[in-house]
């Protein structure tokens, strides 16, 4: 894409000329050049221009005499003259996308110069969707992510390593190998599904973990409605454009990049096996109930036992070049991680083509990926069991790992001995095999025809498509106390999905004196197909050879059978309007016109209009501020629907897999009803999002700072809240048209570069706050309490909703003198020793009336800082997060901490006792959920943390080295994620993922990120 | 300037040709499944309809599981011990979170997903058109007999409910209305549907509602509500009249196994099978079975998150039978320590290797044949068996004044026991009808404990309405200590739906 869009540049000539030229200077070159007349003779200097790249022609470029005004462009072939004064002058030559080049006249009258290409530069040109635009020119909120950022880190998925690097882009990831992120983009704007649309090389796809980010070229974020309005219905939660890598003009480059990381899972500072017999035991006491006769001869270290260090491997390789008119980019990846829970891993492979050429009028290009993913999971057959991180801390230390009694002769509670129902995570990984295999096909071919210089049309043929494999096993064996017994069964599934996507394009760009204007128009058509079969038998047989299950259909009985395939097309009709006038007053408007299938006949279309404004302000001729290079004012509207639902929603239909046992015989009967209600009248959601922003770059653009206010309302959020059981609905909530959602924000990126000699570096800031609320909450809810948390209207969603404490009772006198305001005892049962609950409605007890809400799950505020720095070989850098003001639910201490349902402790924990009456830990009591409720502020925490994400360093050998060897660079890297975090909070990772949009303060069970170790390799020749 | 035009034609038409043939695309019928307006159109469709009504039996808040929490174990029958704290703390009066899923929601839930599942029939069934009017009008009968049914459980857990008669919408708020309401509405469904139902079905179809199923619901309903004069008729149609067609199996056991099902004594069964291995949820392989046993068995066996008073064993011992022996109904009501010593019985062929002082519900139990138990227990529920008829009978005879007229339906229970005639074995009652309601108490007990009516017994009996009769069911099961009288005689209701709705009051004691 680089390539294709200098070629745009280059021809474009004129037309983007001035905007390179920073406005001060041009407005000062008028009155300059009538001093100029009157300063004769002039020393003329004339030459050409040309790019290193490609060796043609650079048009437009500036040519200025260093410390003057004095200053010209190139012509359409290059060239230019310049009149300087003195002999002994400097020429700075620069250009957009291009190093900046200084070369003394010393007395010649002909200088040509090759300018080099700036790869950092290019990304000023931003690709906006359907086209792309000079960042200068922006007039909505767009982030531009630069691709060595991505690449440095060692990362599953794209979203997981945009973490830190843009402002209101907010990252949630997990350790898990093939884990996939949750991103947000400026908040929660509607209640299903917070993600946004990717768009790799104009295919409307998702970026998931089987594709490679090792072939992303750039990034760009689009933030506002103004912005996403092109993508329309599917961009309501912004979009993130992927331009994969292509070649350029010249002889083959080879480069090889292999990166080897060893991961560890941060661990739980449990209870050692005598602390926890000494805790429990007090436990039981406490209760008045006899102890359970522990196993003093086992210890087990349940961590030691499950977690492992991991390890990631990254190996990449590119070869990409081409000629003037062609070129080719070819890339192969593994990568492989195995995971730091036993019994989970994620391989993948993955290859890559994108050519292109033109000849005349005609273009062509097409990006192809494939990629083969297997991801093996730790089977979690129930909530509270079988998630490792969640088994490791409810497992006693006095419980064995194997035990040959027990049915599969694993260990695990028993009655009396190990009051506990808690799995064992071993017995699960290997009782139960679950793995899931997808290879992907993903492509486009697009082809231009630019019959005027004006005017170009583009047809653009998308196709994707997985094909899916999923295997669940499950071997004979328990791994918990009174399980039932279960036959040995294996369900697995083959699945394909498909996205078809045509889209016609149709762009006029023209320039009329100081107005120029590019129009598009175009419309789309999308389909996508997921189509799955799937089968299960039980009893399977074991293969005497291998002493393994067969895991084929074929072999088992009670067999059972399925499958379904879901469709949905969208057709949408789209026309912008780009518009400049003299550089100092930009519009852009879009219309778009969405059809779904996802909607009935009267709902299925909805207009979406945006427009957006740019002032240049520095281009004004009364502007004349010193130090300021550019100074632009923005501000947008926009509106984006939403038909993010599933296919057929609107329809209610008729299950028909439930049977009735009839007869004397005893036979099955099928039955069919209504099970799930459907909302025949849903319509699309409505994303109405403003956005005041400011771009500036001073000091010679060593400095730039952009900064955006927005107000983000989603109106008609189509959303299944929980609607009364009486309705006798099932199998979901019906979607509605449910509430009004508001996203608030403030968010600025500072950035500052400096060069000294050979030293150079830059560093970043960006910030977002951030203000959620729930406008209203739709007809008949007054407010939906899911868990803990509360969403009512007119406060954020998710808010916490609990019973608050309030110390402990010393003493029975304390438990008698804490009444109502009636004089009536709120907690006659109490003890000294029990947490004293407060009784906010004062009705002289404790019970769901005196939960009010206590905290917000939301930040005040999230930053992150970049800093890196290069001399001469050596280079560094490092990216930091931090989150601050979150109130967060810490579901480990819920379970270690309760001490009504036995389970590991946390170490050192010093509960009360009348001889310790001085700690904030109460008595401990089994089978009380007197203290152990969950449903109190005891489990909240403050969730902030400052966190070093990234830090590396890297050394490429110099020039001289590596042309002796025939290389054309050779880098090394030393890097580390993940391992300073700076935070109060007492949970394994304060930056947890939970994509329960209601609970997304609750850290239960969540993977933690893990503390990363890389080594790599970088070479190219 | 032809050239341009030209060209742009040709773009133009290229793209419109790809747009018009695209538009009809958005119009995309489920491939997965029918609507709704597509289904209820033949006789099949209303077959299958009715069929939807019965298998809600078969999900968790139901007779599949936790409704046995709530009639059993609540019960001074029943206690739970379950390390589940909360789970427990539902069967002991302890309610602190009012939307606890397994203690009550779930229960609410299903039970209005019958009701939905039955107004479904009754509004759509009638503009089916029938070869035989009376097929439909049997599967009509049907659907009132199973909603009358539901909300008789309804009205007996939480008493003031909404009543739901029409299909919902997802918007409905529907408005609760007193407990006398809901029985007069269980009446008026239980009266209809007599009228339509068979008194027998072919032998493929049994297990459906019968006329002798809707006459014995309205019997309950009308004694729940101390209307003894209606239920009297309402059983007479079982006891004495055209419907008397039931009779005592021989061997008490074939009551609670799957050997005998559908048997003489059956008066409404609930049909369990383990043909199907899903969860209770409405997915394809969605489980017909019932998991009581696996919930209930000792420890070791199943989860035992419930289990028996052990004042129920002595309650057995108390009386032996005409020949001196144990009454047989104990072995096969109980799990209990003396259980080999007595009968020579073992628990799922083990020693007794519990507290000496437990015991377990055996009803339903498959330790006949197989020693575990799980998830997919084929023995069908006896809902309302011939035995709890006759009992009701007498219970009805004796509030009208027509003790001695009762006597006899207690005496063929207790003769299958082989216990002697009621006033040989306690001649001191003669017609004093108080002396001989507190021995029907257990008469009850003693045939029926487990059986799921214990709580509505002592409801209708008054016992949870004074201190003094809680107090002395609290010797027997010390978690009525906890009981508050005016209060947990009936659940809270689920307090999303009470916040959700402004038709809907929580009770006020909660």
């Amino acid at each position: 894409m680089p390539i294709k869009i200098k070629v745009i540049l280059q021809r474009g000539l004129f037309m983007l000329l001035c905007i390179y030229l920073p406005g001060n200077m041009l407005f000062a070159n008028e009155g300059s050049n009538k001093d100029l007349e009157k300063q004769i003779p002039q020393f003329v200097v004339q030459g050409n221009v040309i790019s290193d790249t490609d060796g043609l022609p650079l048009p437009g470029v500036t040519v200025q005499v260093q410390g003057t005004s004095n200053g010209v462009v190139t012509d359409f072939d290059g060239n230019y003259e310049i009149e300087v004064a003195a002999p002994d002058a400097i020429l700075q030559f620069s250009y957009v996308g291009f190093r900046t080049k200084e070369v003394p006249v010393n007395d010649r009258s002909t200088i040509d110069v090759v300018l080099e290409a700036d790869v950092a530069q290019l990304d000023e040109v931003v690709v906006v969707g359907y086209g792309t635009q000079q960042k200068q020119d922006l007039t909505s909120a767009i982030s531009v992510v630069q691709s060595e950022q991505i690449q440095k880190r060692q990362s599953t998925t794209v979203a997981e390593s945009l973490q830190g690097l843009a402002s209101g882009v907010n990252v949630r990831g997990g350790g898990q190998p093939g884990q996939e992120a949750n991103i947000e983009i400026r908040g929660l704007k509607n209640l299903r599904n917070s993600n946004p649309l990717y768009v790799i090389d104009g295919l409307v796809t998702t970026a998931n973990r089987d594709f490679n980010p090792n072939d992303i070229a750039s990034i760009q974020i689009l933030k506002d409605a103004a912005a996403a309005a092109i993508y329309g219905s599917r961009a309501a939660n912004g979009v993130i454009i992927i331009t994969t890598k292509s070649g350029r003009s010249g002889p083959m480059e080879v480069n090889v990049s292999s990166k080897v990381s060893l991961t560890e899972i941060p661990r739980y500072d449990l209870a050692g096996q005598e602390e926890f017999v000494r805790l429990n035991n007090m436990a039981y006491d406490n209760a008045g109930v006899p102890r359970q006769e522990l196993n003093l001869d086992v210890n087990t270290d349940w961590q030691e036992e499950v977690f492992r260090t991991g390890l990631i491997q990254d190996h990449n390789v590119s070869f990409s070049g081409g000629g003037n008119n062609s070129s080719y980019f070819v890339s192969g990846n593994y990568f492989g991680n195995k995971g730091t829970v036993i019994s989970t891993d994620f391989d993948r492979i993955s290859f890559r083509v994108n050519t292109s050429g033109e000849k005349g009028i005609f273009s062509i290009g097409q990006n192809l990926a494939l990629s083969n993913a297997v991801t093996n999971e730790i089977g979690a057959p129930e909530a509270m069991r079988g998630n490792p991180m969640i088994d490791v801390i409810r497992m006693f230390p006095t419980i064995p790992v194997y035990d040959e009694s027990n049915p599969g002769g694993f260990g695990y509670g028993r009655e009396g001995v190990a009051n506990t129902f808690a799995a064992n995570p071993v017995a699960i990984a290997n009782i139960i095999d679950s793995e899931s295999e997808n290879f992907r096909i993903r492509g486009n071919v697009w082809s231009e025809i630019e019959p005027f210089s004006f005017l170009k049309y583009r047809l653009n043929v998308g196709y994707e498509t997985s094909f899916d494999n999923y295997l669940y096993l499950r071997r004979a064996g328990s791994w918990t106390l009174n399980q039932p017994y279960e036959e040995t069964f294996t369900n697995q599934n083959r699945a394909q999905s498909q996205t078809q996507l045509i889209e016609n394009t149709l762009t006029f760009q023209e320039e009329f004196g100081k107005h120029r204007v590019t129009l598009l128009v175009g419309n789309t058509y999308q389909k996508d197909i997921y189509e799955q079969i799937n089968g299960t038998k039980r009893n399977l047989l074991v293969n005497s050879n291998t002493g393994e299950y067969f895991d084929v259909l074929d072999l088992g009985d009670q067999a059972q059978v399925g499958g379904f395939r879901n469709e949905a097309t969208l057709l949408s009709y789209l026309g912008r309007l780009e518009y400049n006038y003299d550089d100092r007053y930009l519009l852009n408007a879009v219309l778009r016109r969405d059809g779904s299938s996802r909607f009935s006949e009267e709902n299925k279309w909805g207009n979406f209009p945006s427009i957006s404004l740019g002032w240049r302000l520095s281009n004004e001729s009364f502007f004349n501020v010193e130090n300021i290079n550019d100074l632009k004012l923005r501000a947008s509207y926009g509106e984006l629907g939403s038909g993010n639902i599933g296919e057929y929603e609107y329809l209610g239909f008729i299950n028909t897999f439930g049977a009735i046992v009839l007869g004397e015989d005893q036979s099955i009967h099928p039955s069919a009803t209504q099970v799930r209600l459907a909302n025949s009248q849903l319509r699309w959601e409505v994303l109405k999002q403003t956005n005041i922003g400011l771009d500036l770059s001073m000091y010679n653009n060593k400095f730039g700072l952009t900064a955006d206010y927005f107000v983000a309302r989603t109106e008609d959020v189509l959303f299944g809240f929980p609607i009364l059981l009486t309705t006798g609905n099932d199998g979901g909530n019906p979607i509605s048209n449910a509430a009004t959602v508001e996203n608030r924000g403030f968010e600025f990126e500072l950035s500052y570069r400096e060069t000294r000699g050979d030293f150079e570096y830059n560093t970043s800031l960006n910030f977002t706050k951030l203000e959620n609320e729930l406008v209203t909450l739709g007809t008949g809810l007054n407010e939906s309490i899911q868990g803990n948390t509360i969403t009512r209207a007119g406060e954020p969603v998710g808010m916490w909703y609990v019973l608050q404490t309030d110390g402990l009772f010393q003493s029975e006198e304390e438990v008698q003198n804490y009444t109502n305001s009636d004089g009536s005892v709120i907690m006659p049962g109490a003890q000294p020793g029990d947490i004293r609950f407060k009784d906010v409605n004062d009705d002289g007890e404790i019970t769901n009336e005196d939960k009010a809400v206590v905290g917000s799950p939301w930040p005040d505020f999230e930053m992150g800082w970049n800093a890196s720095a290069s001399y001469r070989g050596f280079d560094f850098s490092m990216n930091w997060i931090g989150s601050f003001g979150a109130t967060v639910y810490n579901g480990y201490r819920s379970i270690v901490d309760r001490f009504d349902d036995d389970s590991n402790y946390r170490s050192g924990i010093q509960p009360w006792t009348p001889e310790n009456p001085n700690t904030d830990f109460p008595r401990v009591v089994r089978a009380s959920t007197l203290n152990a409720r969950g449903d109190s502020d005891r489990w909240l925490e403050d969730g902030s943390f400052v966190r070093l994400k990234y830090i590396g360093v890297g050394y490429s050998l110099p020039q001289t080295t590596i042309d002796k060897i025939g290389m054309n660079s050779v880098r090394f890297s030393l890097s580390a994620q993940n391992v300073i975090t700076i935070t109060d909070y007492t949970g394994l990772d304060p930056e947890f993922s939970n994509g329960n949009i209601f609970q997304r303060g609750v850290d239960f069970g969540s993977f933690p990120n893990l503390q990363t170790y890389s080594i790599g390799l970088d070479l190219r020749f | 300037m032809k050239n341009l035009l030209y060209k742009i034609t040709c773009i133009l038409a290229f793209g419109g040709l790809v747009m018009s043939c695209q538009e009809e695309e958005l119009n995309l019928d489920n491939p997965n499944a029918l609507t709704t307006e597509q289904f209820w159109k033949t006789e099949n469709d209303a077959q299958l309809g009715i069929n939807s009504v019965y298998a809600m039996f078969y999900k968790d808040g139901s007779f599949q599981r936790w409704m046995y929490f709530r009639l059993d174990l609540t019960s001074d029958e029943g206690f739970s011990q379950s390390p589940w704290i909360e789970l427990a703390d539902w069967t002991r009066f302890q309610y602190i979170n009012y939307n606890f899923w397994e203690g009550n929601v779930v229960t609410w839930r299903d039970t209005y997903k019958a009701i939905f599942r039955a107004n479904q029939v009754l509004a759509n069934v009638p503009d089916i058109e029938f070869q035989n009017e009376d097929d439909k009008k049997k599967i009509l009968a049907e659907a009132k007999f199973l909603r009358a049914l539901h909300y008789y459980y309804a009205a007996i857990l939480w008493e003031d409910v909404p009543l739901v008669l029409e299909p919902s919408q997802p918007g409905d708020l529907h408005q609760q209305v007193p407990v006398e309401q809901i029985y007069a509405q269980v009446e008026k469904d239980l009266n209809e549907a007599f009228a339509d139902l068979p008194l027998d079905w072919p032998a493929d179809q049994v297990g459906r509602a019968t006329k002798g199923a809707a006459k014995a619901m309205l019997g309950k309903a009308y004694m729940q509500q101390h209307k003894w004069q209606e239920a009297k008729e309402a059983l007479d149609y079982l006891v004495i009249g055209d419907g008397a067609i039931y009779d005592l199996v021989e061997n008490y056991k074939d009551n609670f196994t799957h050997l005998n099902e559908n048997n003489q004594e059956s008066v409404f069964e609930i049909q369990f099978g383990d043909q199907r291995r899903g969860g209770t949820g409405e997915g394809p392989d969605a489980a017909v079975s019932s998991t009581r046993a696996q919930f209930f068995a000792p420890r070791g066996i199943g989860w035992s998150d419930g289990q028996a008073r052990y004042w129920l064993i002595d309650a057995f011992k108390e009386e032996s039978t005409v020949d001196g022996d144990l009454d047989p109904r104990l072995q096969h009501s109980f799990f209990y320590p003396d259980l080999f010593e007595d009968f020579g019985d073992r628990t799922y062929g083990r020693e007794w290797e519990w507290g000496e002082d437990e015991a377990w519900f055996r009803k339903g139990a498959r330790d006949y044949y197989r020693d575990n138990e799980d998830y997919y227990s084929e023995v069908n529920f006896r809902l309302i068996r011939y035995a709890d008829i006759l009992l009701r009978y007498a219970e009805v005879l004796n509030e009208l004044g027509n003790t001695s007229e009762a006597y006899q339906y207690v005496d063929l229970v207790r003769a299958r026991a082989n216990m002697a005639p009621l006033a040989v074995a306690y001649p001191s009652i003669g017609n004093d009808q108080d002396a001989f309601l507190e021995r029907l108490k257990k008469e009850r007990v003693l045939e029926l404990s487990g059986e799921s009516v214990r709580w509505a017994d002592l409801k209708r009996w008054g016992d949870l309405e004074t201190q003094a009769s809680v107090d002395e069911i609290a010797d027997r099961d010390p978690d009525f200590n906890n009981f508050v009288v005016g209060r947990n005689h009936r659940l809270p209701i689920p307090q999303d739906d009470v916040e959700n709705n402004p038709n809907l009051d929580q009770h006020p004691e909660y």
